[in-house]
């Protein structure tokens, strides 16, 4: 006799019925967004990052059948198959028994050499690689990067260290140690002159500016009496003489900086002599081990998270962006929450709810779902063309015809978005307010307190966690917008950074650098494409961190509200 | 119904009784001339006269749907929050008129408290529930505060239970102790009446007794009327008594003839549990 429980066999529509294939199907859409996400931030991560680390710099002998081999110093950046017969179709005489071969983009360097960083190479014929540790890399603040053998060091034209070793030898060591010395010394100079340049000169650019437009101004509205005339001259004067000292200042940091030379052998056997005042940094990456590599990588992320662009945004860093965005988005919120909220309040509490108050809140619901570049026109046209030369020609006559909010700005921009994210945060803000309890609002007002009263002292404190919902809705569309930001204020490379030391420490008017335009300006309108590829990665890892680390913001103030007005169980 | 429908108090029955309490014997607090109530069409109150005594409690009570809430929340003008909610008629306070116009709402909420049916502590601390109405008359002088808290929170019976956590959310405490919350910070205002909704209905019994208790010792400085849908409870703590049904007053006299001996019949079927 069997014990076994007869085993009932499933039908497919039993099964069906079950609801299992729903579960199933839910979970399995769940999946694909997580892994799509993942995916996603897998993809900028990896090739984002990976642009930082020091690769190492290969030296072999590359002879294509039918040409001329030729040695190539080149850093390896990526590899993919291709078939064989492509590669015959472009000419390249490869032998027949291939079918798919690797082929590998090296970047060269020396652009100022060769004429670009980049080639392509096929890896079947790079042979007798390898990894001299004399070999370095030198990044430099115009051309790109630079690899090659060291050969000499010199100040004022006389060689202090030299050597002819392409082996890490002992003259060898000791003039690469030079070299160092010399672009410390070098970076030293560097940033003073970019400090007096920059912060000195700008402040004394500033204050010139600032007495043209009070002259102007003075001119103007006739009251330009010979005193003030006077006035100004001797400030400006003061001003010039000021100028003069620097100028000259700079002019010794300039004859300074440029004292170093440096004799460099790249790899088709040719000799230069550069300046060593045009290398950011150089190192070795052959000789580096793990430790000095990652310390290598860490001053490299923290270049691009701290530095200025060079190179039409190909190179350096992109703290102007991170910081016009992050300004940007927090103006944005200080417009829109206030304005958002006042516009809910009024919706909810006031307004009778008759036909007109539905129509007003369906048209704010679609306001959220027209095109964000249609608010750029209409901030261009409306803020910008309206607006700001209205306001030109109200407050800032002096400064005519040169636009002073009659063009894209900081303000304009904040405003813009402001306009575009408001719907989100009246929607938010009515539903939370319609979620506060009647009896609580009773309770306030049975112990007298006016309805204005209730509102501020108990249901908007009560609703703020709704109110926080709708600011991070806003926050998150807000920073990744891009499109209108080109029309009202976003600039590829902003000369100054819209907060600094001079009056009024805000320039509401200034142009910004945005991340999104960045990725866009670097990924399609940069001259070096090659180059650029993986900043765009690393800028859009960048620009999502700064999303998400605001979000996380806005979430753990809302949590904390939440916490504290924790929705009555009532 | 129609025949049992009585608008105006019926003084003679109370006559009748050999009651210590007598209702003209009282000082007026409130009092109410031919109060019509209407939502919309529907007349929700059909010409109520009659009398809150002060310093006493006036229970009211009738089946669901009466209109006993709603006449209560006619006495702080609650009810001009409801949308199409039309009243003719008078109510008044120390002989003002509380619908004339021109009336200050909020002062008159100031004079005559509420308390409602389910606690409504403001998520808050305890202390700044009960300062709440302070801070709305702007008083802002944190020794005052300190002192009418306390003060309110002993008389609500509850200080003893909360001293130590007086900066606690109020929201962490029980229903009862909500409850007695929320009276304290009725009280606090020092009103001159206090409406109490149905205020222990939400409540256990132990809670329920500890909010009868706090009624008999309120009624010493307070005007109190309390809706309530417990018969016992209204027997408990009231000294008069309204029978309502369906927008009228039926009955109102002292709560001892009234339940001992109804001069309505439909009193009498309402409080013997024949209907209702």
């Amino acid at each position: 006799m069997s014990t076994e429980l007869k085993q009932k066999k499933q039908t497919v529509s039993q099964w069906v019925k079950s609801g299992d294939p729903w579960v199933w199907l839910n979970a399995g859409a769940v999946a694909i967004s997580v892994i799509m996400v993942l995916g996603l931030l897998a993809l900028i991560a990896v090739r984002g990052l990976g642009h930082f680390w020091p690769a190492d710099i290969n030296q072999g002998t590359y002879s294509l059948p039918s040409s001329q081999p030729y040695t190539l110093i080149a850093e390896r950046v990526e590899s993919t198959e291709v078939p064989a017969a492509q590669l015959r179709e472009a000419g390249i005489d490869v032998a027949d028994h291939h079918d798919l071969m690797m082929r590998s983009l090296m970047k060269t360097g020396n652009r100022d050499v060769y004429g670009s960083d980049f080639r392509w190479i096929i890896d079947e014929y790079f042979t007798d690689v390898t990894k001299p540790e004399m070999l370095f890399a030198a990044e430099r603040h115009e051309w790109g990067n630079l690899y090659g053998y060291l050969q000499a060091v010199k100040e004022d034209g006389q060689v202090v260290a030299s050597t002819t070793d392409l082996t890490p030898t002992e003259s060898a060591l000791a003039t690469w140690a030079t070299f160092e010395r010399s672009i410390e010394r070098a970076t030293t100079i560097y940033d003073d002159i970019h400090e007096v340049e920059k912060d000195e000169i700008g402040a004394i650019n500033h204050t010139l500016e600032r007495l043209r437009l009070e002259q102007r101004r003075l001119e103007l509205n006739d009251k330009l009496t010979p005193a003030k005339q006077a006035d100004i001259d001797a400030q400006r004067a003061a001003e010039d003489a000021k100028y003069q000292a620097l100028q000259q200042r700079l002019i010794d940091l300039y004859a300074e900086i440029n004292r170093d030379t440096f004799v460099v052998q790249v790899m088709d056997g040719s000799v230069h002599e550069l300046q060593v005042a045009k290398v950011v940094r150089a190192y070795r990456p052959n000789s580096m081990g793990i430790a000095q590599k990652m310390s290598f990588y860490g001053s490299k992320v923290w270049e691009f998270l701290s530095a200025e662009p060079r190179e039409a945004n190909t190179e350096g860093g992109v703290f102007p962006a991170i910081f016009g965005t992050v300004m940007m988005v927090l103006l944005m919120t200080v417009l829109v929450t206030p304005f958002g909220v006042v516009a809910a309040v009024y919706l909810r509490e006031y307004a009778s709810q008759g036909f007109v108050t539905r129509t007003i809140r369906i048209a704010v619901n679609n306001l959220a779902g027209v095109p964000s570049i249609v608010y750029g026109v209409f901030g261009l046209g409306f803020f910008i063309y309206f607006l700001g030369s209205g306001i030109d020609q109200a407050f800032f006559p002096e400064a005519l015809p040169s636009p002073t909010f009659g063009t894209g700005g900081l303000m304009w921009a904040s405003i813009t978005l402001a306009l575009l994210t408001v719907p989100v945060v009246i929607v938010a803000t009515e539903e939370g307010l319609s979620r506060i309890p009647r009896n609580v609002r009773e309770g306030s007002l049975a112990l007298g307190a006016t309805k204005a009263e209730t509102l501020w002292r108990v249901v908007l404190p009560m609703a703020s966690p709704a109110i926080m919902t709708g600011v991070i809705l806003a926050v998150a569309r807000a920073a990744g917008e891009v499109a209108p930001l080109m029309l009202v204020g976003v600039v590829k490379l902003a000369p100054s950074l819209p907060l600094d030391g001079n009056y009024p420490y805000l320039h509401l008017d200034q142009k910004f650098m945005h991340l999104g335009f960045h990725i866009y300006d670097v990924g399609f309108q940069s001259p070096n494409v090659e180059a650029a590829r993986p900043l765009v990665y690393a800028t859009a890892l960048l620009l999502v961190i700064v999303i998400a680390t605001l979000n996380l913001a806005a979430v753990t103030i809302r949590n904390h509200l939440r916490e504290k007005y924790k929705s009555l169980e009532m | 119904m129609s025949e049992t429908s009585t608008h105006s108090i019926d003084i003679s029955a109370m006559q009748r009784s050999h009651q210590a309490l007598r209702i003209e014997d009282e000082n007026v607090c409130l009092s109410v001339k031919d109060l019509h109530l209407y939502y919309g069409e529907k007349e929700a109150l059909k010409g109520i006269d009659m009398i809150i005594p002060e310093k006493k409690v006036t229970a009211f009570i009738g089946p669901s749907g009466c209109g006993k809430s709603t006449l209560l929340r006619c006495f702080n003008r609650m009810n001009d929050l409801v949308d199409g909610c039309r009243i003719t008629g008078e109510i008044n306070l120390h002989d003002n008129n509380i619908y004339a116009k021109g009336t200050d709402v909020a002062e008159l909420r100031r004079r005559v408290g509420m308390v409602f049916q389910k606690p409504n502590p403001f998520p808050k601390s305890i202390y700044e529930n009960v300062a709440y109405g302070l801070r709305i008359q702007g008083i802002n002088k944190k020794r005052v505060i300190d002192e009418t808290v306390e003060w309110a929170l002993r008389s609500a019976a509850l200080w003893d239970e909360v001293k130590d956590r007086l900066h606690e959310s109020a929201l962490g405490m029980s229903g009862g102790q909500q409850q007695r919350l929320v009276i304290a910070r009725t009280v606090a205002v020092k009103p001159e009446v206090l409406l109490l909704d149905e205020p222990a209905s939400a409540l256990d019994p132990i809670s329920t007794l500890k909010i009868e208790e706090l009624i008999h010792e309120l009624k010493n400085e307070f005007t109190i009327a309390i809706v309530t849908h417990n018969m016992q409870q209204a027997a408990r703590v009231s000294d008069y008594t309204a029978f309502m049904y369906m927008g009228d007053m039926v009955e109102f006299g002292d709560t001892n003839s009234l339940f001992t001996n109804p001069s309505k019949q439909q009193t009498e079927d309402y409080i013997t549990g024949r209907y209702g």
